[in-house]
């Protein structure tokens, strides 16, 4: 498995590659992402006919104009996937996307609801950017472990004393 | 005019955070009539994409008791411990034999919780003592799920205004040996300021 070196998105090929709290990652068809998330959003960007794929692990929902990784805040990571992949030759027509996490790990109802706030967030950003969300496994009070595959399009979830997913 | 170079920034925060672990051992070792001690292993910032793994937790599925406080609801105190210690522990305060059922029961969850509850509030006290200031701990709760999910939330503010994190992590040892648990504080930035305005760290000259 690889961890990506920095928060600065990436690119990498035939490896499974663990996506940590902001960063970005963008792969081919022997390309998988893991990740981990609670209160965080992992957005994946994918196009069926390429098997191209990129990933963001979502922090926060707005950026407010502030500097820093740009997968950390939902308005700046879907700009920078969508420009990573136009690099990879990936067009936006075409892409589709599928999202998981922002669960609420404190207290329901208490303070930092920022998982609904991702949530929200992420699925307006999608619907202006016109990327329609083919699946989604969000909201409760539980963690995720998610892998996603290039080369199927499948989403597959992992929560603790659960079985397992594909979305 | 002496200087201090400070070559680890968050290591300035090391005597306020010994300070709690020592109330905090303390009152674990009254609490488990003197197995169990604190130290202080280390205060960190850590880029936020690594941090999970740079606390040596990966994806790992932890049992875990976590606690707030009340006016600052940014700053968190996480204890993490592994299964079959926790079950142990858990058996050794109940004065019970060690539950062999996959699931915790409520005499465990409430054993474990109290646990948290009395490191918590002795470490907060010592940090009222210090900062001159009431830090109220929020009434703990148990969770079983993957150590990242949990760390992410409460990361959420000073992610809002850094891409590093600010943690300090204390050990637990038993009879001199050291134990796979942990007490990791989260300070929020606000948290942050009141514990440099305490330190005051005089700049080079």
């Amino acid at each position: 498995m690889h961890t990506l070196a920095n928060a600065e998105a990436t690119s990498v090929k035939g490896q499974v590659i663990n996506v940590g709290m902001g960063q970005i990652a963008t792969g081919d068809r022997s390309t998988q992402f893991t990740s981990v998330l609670g209160s965080c959003v992992a957005i994946v960007l994918w196009h069926p006919r390429l098997s191209l794929g990129a990933i963001a692990h979502v922090v926060l929902p707005k950026s407010h104009g502030q500097n820093g990784q740009p997968g950390k805040f939902a308005d700046t990571a879907i700009p920078t996937m969508l420009e990573q992949l136009a690099r990879m030759g990936c067009p936006k027509p075409g892409l589709v996307a599928k999202i998981a996490g922002g669960a609420n790990m404190f207290r329901v109802g208490g303070p930092l609801q920022i998982g609904d706030d991702n949530i929200a967030t992420v699925r307006e950003i999608l619907k202006t950017v016109g990327i329609p969300i083919t699946a989604e496994d969000v909201g409760g009070t539980q963690g995720r472990k998610i892998t996603f595959t290039c080369s199927t399009g499948e989403l597959r979830i992992e929560v603790a004393g659960q079985k397992a997913k594909v979305i | 005019m002496t200087s201090t170079i400070i070559t680890n920034r968050a290591e300035i925060f090391r005597p306020l955070f010994a300070a709690a672990t020592h109330d905090a051992s303390a009152a674990m070792c009254r609490w488990t009539d003197g197995l169990i001690t604190l130290t202080l292993d280390e205060v960190r910032e850590i880029p936020l994409h690594s941090v999970a793994s740079e606390l040596g937790f990966g994806d790992d599925l932890l049992t875990m008791v976590i606690l707030g406080v009340e006016s600052d609801p940014g700053t968190v105190l996480i204890l993490t411990f592994d299964e079959e210690n926790a079950r142990q522990l858990a058996a050794t305060l109940t004065r019970r034999v060690r539950n062999t059922s996959p699931e915790w029961d409520e005499l465990e969850i409430s054993a474990l919780t109290e646990t948290g509850n009395i490191l918590g509030c002795a470490y907060m006290n010592a940090l009222t003592r210090l900062l001159g200031r009431a830090i109220i701990p929020s009434p703990p709760y148990f969770v079983r799920d993957y150590f990242a999910s949990v760390i992410q939330q409460a990361l959420v503010e000073q992610a809002a205004a850094s891409d590093v994190a600010l943690i300090g992590r204390t050990g637990f040892h038993r009879e001199g040996e050291a134990l796979n648990w942990h007490v990791l504080f989260v300070p929020s930035p606000e948290f942050r300021r009141m514990l440099e305005n305490a330190i005051a760290v005089k700049p080079n000259s």
